[in-house]
């Protein structure tokens, strides 16, 4: 048993992130699947350690550790192998600025359609007293109205509208981003780089009419660079959902 | 190195960014602006504005260097730290300096959005009203960022959702109790040691003291612990920066209210 555990869904958006970043400082962890469908995340033993009840969770010894993108800083910080930042202070800035921009104005839009087109539909056939009762033990109280709206369908027009619109200009942002450097924020892949990977992987299948070969082909020449890395193979290996399938279909477009 | 920190009143972000630069000890120029008059929309010599104008923060101080816009002050407190070489404001440890990004973070998402909604309403919706259309209008033409510029029309109209202002209200009151529970094992600090979290709890917490008393009383650690705070050195040569007599009524739209409820 590994000194550190991750309590993780899919490899994708915030669970992707430590994920990830342990596995590309050579960190072994063990992996306890937490299906976010099922709404394991909201269950007594994981609201003991998260009581805020958001995925995901590391435990290191005796330490737990909340917050995905902080929860990276910590793996950069805490053990060896490569560094994920970068040593120049601007350039560290920089990464912070763009995990941020990502975290809390780009990420949260696509989440509304991803949760609108995946999450609301996969859940929607259970039992509607069960999900009451699920919801119901949420926490967090923008939490539970984002779950009632999901699977519901309910988000609004207005809502949904100005989710596409953010997407439409986060991507063109970090298309123009990607041509003043081959990563995000600095020459060298760093946190930044696995925090947007995570949400941008499957970005031209998901929005084909924003990203692709032809409109934004510096974001590609960086998936691909991505891609690449022998650690986003192992963890994408790790999906257990359509979500993580994607990724061969996404090789064959790069 | 030939940067300018461009600021507004020494409260909220513009507090923390200057205090902390006093910390660090880094000589970098300050130049004093007018947020409320939307002057950090036109700083001159931006080759790169993407932080500036897509920065999360609302109006929040910004640093140029090299012609590229800095923003966020809890970044640029970090900056100001590591270009320093380590000047005491982050926590060496990793899962102390954890636990700070994770109360800044969580700061910045709850308490400073609330704060913001309260303080502009208190303090920056009469002047804003006071403006004409076409005054406005041209106020409203150089901020680049849609979402900024509909919380600026929201505030020069009087728009406000009430329940959006009873949910702040209860924010800087959870806030608050947070802030006093964390001090309550008799810690003179945050985090233990002196960290960026203690300045930019402070910066988002000042003004509210007025506005939200009923949040602050019967709070004998939070009280000691602004006591201590403004007791430093650092948080006087910020405070000194003020050209108004209460730099803790100086408000300016800030961070978005969380789009999912």
């Amino acid at each position: 048993m590994a000194d550190i555990a991750l309590y993780h869904w899919e490899p994708n958006a915030n669970s992707g992130k430590p994920m990830l970043a342990l596995a590309e400082k050579g960190v072994a962890w063990d992996s306890h699947y937490t299906d976010l469908l099922n709404f394991d995340q909201h269950k007594p033993a994981y609201l003991a350690m998260n009581p805020q009840g958001t995925i995901p969770v590391m435990t290191h010894g005796d330490l737990v550790l909340t917050e995905s993108t902080a929860m990276m800083e910590y793996v950069d910080e805490a053990f060896a192998g490569p560094e994920l930042m970068p040593a120049d202070p601007r350039d560290r800035w920089r990464v912070r600025w763009w995990m941020k921009f990502m975290d809390q104005w780009l990420g949260p839009s696509f989440s509304m359609i991803g949760w609108s087109m995946f999450v609301g539909p996969s859940v929607r056939q259970k039992d509607p007293a069960e999900l009451e009762a699920a919801i119901e033990r949420i926490p967090l109280p923008e939490r539970r109205v984002a779950w009632r709206k999901a699977i519901s369908g309910s988000f609004s027009p207005e809502e949904m509208a100005e989710s596409r619109r953010r997407v439409a200009q986060g991507v063109a942002l970090l298309e123009e981003e990607l041509g003043k450097r081959p990563y995000v924020g600095s020459n060298q892949y760093t946190l930044a780089d696995i925090n947007i990977f995570n949400s941008t992987y499957s970005l031209p299948l998901g929005q084909p009419d924003l990203a692709g070969p032809d409109k934004t082909p510096n974001i590609m020449a960086w998936l691909k660079r991505c891609y690449d890395r022998p650690a986003v193979a192992e963890v994408w290996a790790m999906g257990r959902t359509d979500l993580a399938k994607r990724v061969s279909a996404m090789m064959e477009l790069l | 190195m030939g940067a300018i920190l461009y600021h507004g009143q020494p409260n909220g972000p513009s507090f923390s960014v200057l205090a902390a630069l006093a910390e660090s000890g880094l000589a970098i120029e300050t130049r004093s602006i007018d947020l409320l008059a939307g002057e950090r929309h036109t700083i001159p010599g931006l080759a790169e504005p993407l932080a500036r104008d897509m920065g999360l923060e609302g109006e929040g101080p910004v640093l140029v260097a090299d012609g590229e816009a800095m923003t966020d002050a809890v970044f640029l407190a970090q900056y100001f730290d590591e270009a320093a070489g380590g000047c005491g404001l982050q926590p060496a440890d990793p899962y102390a300096h954890w636990e700070m990004m994770m109360w800044c973070r969580q700061l910045t998402e709850r308490l400073a959005p609330a704060a913001a909604c309260l303080g502009t309403l208190a303090h920056a919706q009469p002047a804003l009203a006071a403006l004409g259309g076409d005054a406005f209008a041209a106020l409203a033409a150089n901020i680049a960022s849609e979402d900024l510029r509909a919380r600026w029309q929201d505030l020069h109209d009087g728009a406000f959702d009430t329940a959006k202002l009873a949910d702040s209200k209860a924010k800087v009151a959870q806030f608050a109790q947070r802030t006093e529970d964390r001090l309550a094992d008799g810690r003179d600090w945050l985090m233990g040691d002196f960290s960026i979290a203690d300045f930019e709890t402070y910066g988002w917490m000042a003004g509210m003291r007025a506005l939200e008393p009923e949040a602050f009383a019967g709070k004998p650690h939070l009280t000691a612990w602004f006591a201590r705070i403004e007791a430093r050195p650092a948080t006087q040569a910020a405070l000194a920066h003020a050209t108004v007599a209460d730099p803790s009524a100086a408000w300016a739209p800030g961070p978005e209210i969380n789009r999912w409820g």
